[in-house]
């Protein structure tokens, strides 16, 4: 059995490759059938959102494209604490809970300020030997992002 | 070759309407009076009715003259807007951004009115009023409201205001057929930037500024119709720019696109900005609508709506949703360009910068990079203000090298 530590490790690294724009070192985490999203519920409109979804192929394809953009280069850094893990029966994969903070740092002077704040919902394949992210849902409570960003949280 | 101080203060040599001082984008005393003599003058949208589905269902709104209104459905379904004070103490009627209320009841002392702003109850009324003061004095300030153009909620604190229609006139023409069907929001986010409110509403009025857009570039600039595209100004400030086909596929991942939008050619793409801060965006499948609300001379927050059809199925509907992320989400590829870009002009011209002038001195024949849009917001902006966009203080003598040429009106 895949003990909750790699479970565990597997978030926080994810994160950390984020953080470093080591995109390619994220996805190889992540199973060929990952999915990824960000929503959120505005309560101005009374509705669920979503704000970002892709594939595994589509997220590639966004890190690829990142370079032809315009963007805020200023770093963000993903402060993650495991919640809970639940394994699920026979199917081999985990869901696990996850506080997420992302501050971001100003290049110039290198200021850092909350950026958002919310949860990952991420789903854990562990029938193979490694566990991989089959899912993950960034949950976010802050619906204000100033000028926005490039890269997914 | 660079200039020294005298050369960077000298009038740009165009007309004198093809060039703006920064003042106007950095000044307290023009971003109050603005509140006043635009702001406070002119039709502003509030919300959507998709927003209020019911009665008694309401929706705060910080109006940009700066008054914080209520919009509410009343039991007669008709929507109306008050003033978000209460009459007594100058109280926030409602906290809540919505809701649903039968009555507005005051939490600081409990008094209440209903969705017509007629105040129903004093509390201990008699006993500390006598008969001095009733329920008929008590009243909420109401304020116009009207429904149209796609459905949205237009709000004008001016009780001498023409109808919405005189302010709207042919403007929304163009998009017309496209929005007689009920429409629904299904996007909602704001973003608080620190920059003056009409820079939002500039780079919705210019098309120049597609360089800074890699998916613009190779989906439109790139392609045959681009540079086709004409603008057309018309009263009150508004302007339009035509369709062209968009080339979608030409972007990676961006591929396929098969819902579109009732009567929108594929590829095609409508946008009209409306006096002085509102801009209808149809494209792909999806209306994006902005309201920029200024809350100083150097701080604007924006309101993003993306919308779809009320009929939409969930299929449809969330193949909107992805062409609205590709490219207008808080992390789409176009918005977040866009920000950073009034972003870096509000750094820009800061007050005490020394930024001087903006220039719009961009002729086409009114194509697509003809920066006539802006000139016509300006020219508006003006004779509202009783101001010269290129001199507002009066401090900037000098002639003008030649007579403008104006931008052509419907």
């Amino acid at each position: 059995m895949i003990p909750k530590q790699s479970i565990d490790e597997l978030i926080y690294r994810s994160c950390m490759r984020l953080d470093a724009k080591d995109f390619s070192g994220f996805l190889e985490l992540c199973d060929p059938a990952f999915r990824y999203s960000v929503t959120a519920f505005s309560p101005e409109i009374r509705k669920e959102m979503i704000w970002l979804e892709h594939d595994k192929a589509g997220l590639k394809l966004l890190f690829d494209n990142l370079p032809r953009h315009n963007s805020d280069h200023s770093p963000i850094t993903r402060h993650v604490t495991v919640y809970t893990v639940e394994r699920e029966g026979d199917a081999g994969n985990a869901r696990v809970v996850s506080g997420l903070q992302v501050f971001k740092t100003a290049l110039d002077g290198g200021e850092t300020t909350l950026f958002a704040v919310g949860k990952l919902y991420d789903t854990v394949k562990l029938d193979g030997g490694t566990p991989l992210l089959v899912d993950r849902n960034v949950r976010l409570d802050t619906r204000m992002l100033g000028i926005g960003y490039h890269i997914p949280f | 070759m660079s200039r020294n101080a005298i050369q960077w203060h000298q009038k740009p040599g165009f007309p004198d309407t093809h060039y703006v001082d920064t003042s106007i984008y950095t000044s307290e005393e023009l971003f109050r009076e603005e509140q006043v003599k635009v702001f406070g003058k002119c039709w502003i949208i509030a919300c959507h009715e998709s927003e209020l589905p019911n009665a008694f269902d309401y929706r705060t709104f910080q109006h940009p003259a700066g008054v914080p209104l209520i919009v509410v459905r009343g039991e007669d379904m008709k929507v109306r807007a008050f003033y978000n004070i209460c009459p007594h103490r100058g109280n926030t009627l409602l906290y809540d951004p919505v809701g649903n209320a039968k009555r507005i009841t005051c939490i600081f002392h409990a008094w209440s009115f209903d969705t017509k702003g007629s105040c129903t109850d004093i509390s201990r009324g008699k006993e500390g009023y006598q008969e001095r003061f009733k329920c008929e004095d008590a009243g909420l300030r109401e304020v116009k409201a009207s429904i149209g153009y796609g459905g949205f909620v237009w709000v004008n604190t001016d009780d001498e205001s023409g109808s919405l229609q005189e302010y709207i006139g042919d403007a929304l023409g163009m998009l017309e057929e496209h929005m007689n069907m009920p429409l629904e929001v299904f996007h909602y986010h704001k973003a608080v930037v620190d920059t003056n409110y009409k820079l939002w509403h500039d780079t919705n009025s210019e098309f120049y500024h597609d360089y800074m857009h890699y998916f613009n570039r190779i989906t439109g600039m790139l392609q045959p119709g681009y540079f086709d595209r004409k603008y057309t100004g018309y009263p009150n400030g508004h302007a339009s720019v035509g369709s062209m086909s968009v080339r979608y596929d030409k972007y990676e991942g961006s591929k396929n696109r098969s819902v579109g939008w009732p009567g929108l050619a594929p590829g095609g793409w409508i946008l009209i900005d409306i006096f002085p801060g509102m801009t209808y965006n149809l494209r792909t499948s999806v209306l994006r609508m902005d309201t920029a609300i200024p809350l100083g001379p150097n701080k604007v927050v924006i309101e993003f709506r993306g919308l779809g059809l009320k009929s939409d199925t969930p299929a449809e509907r969330a193949e909107r949703i992805r062409d609205h992320n590709t490219i207008w989400g808080p992390f789409g590829r176009n918005l977040h360009e866009d920000l950073l870009g009034v972003h870096g002009q509000g750094i820009a011209m800061r007050e005490g910068t020394d930024s001087k002038w903006v220039i719009h001195g961009r002729e086409e024949n009114m194509t697509i990079h003809d920066e006539g849009g802006m000139r016509h917001f300006y020219a508006e902006w003006s004779r509202r203000m009783g101001r010269k966009a290129y001199d507002p203080f009066g401090t900037n003598p000098g002639a003008s090298p030649a007579p403008a040429k104006k931008l052509a009106t419907a």
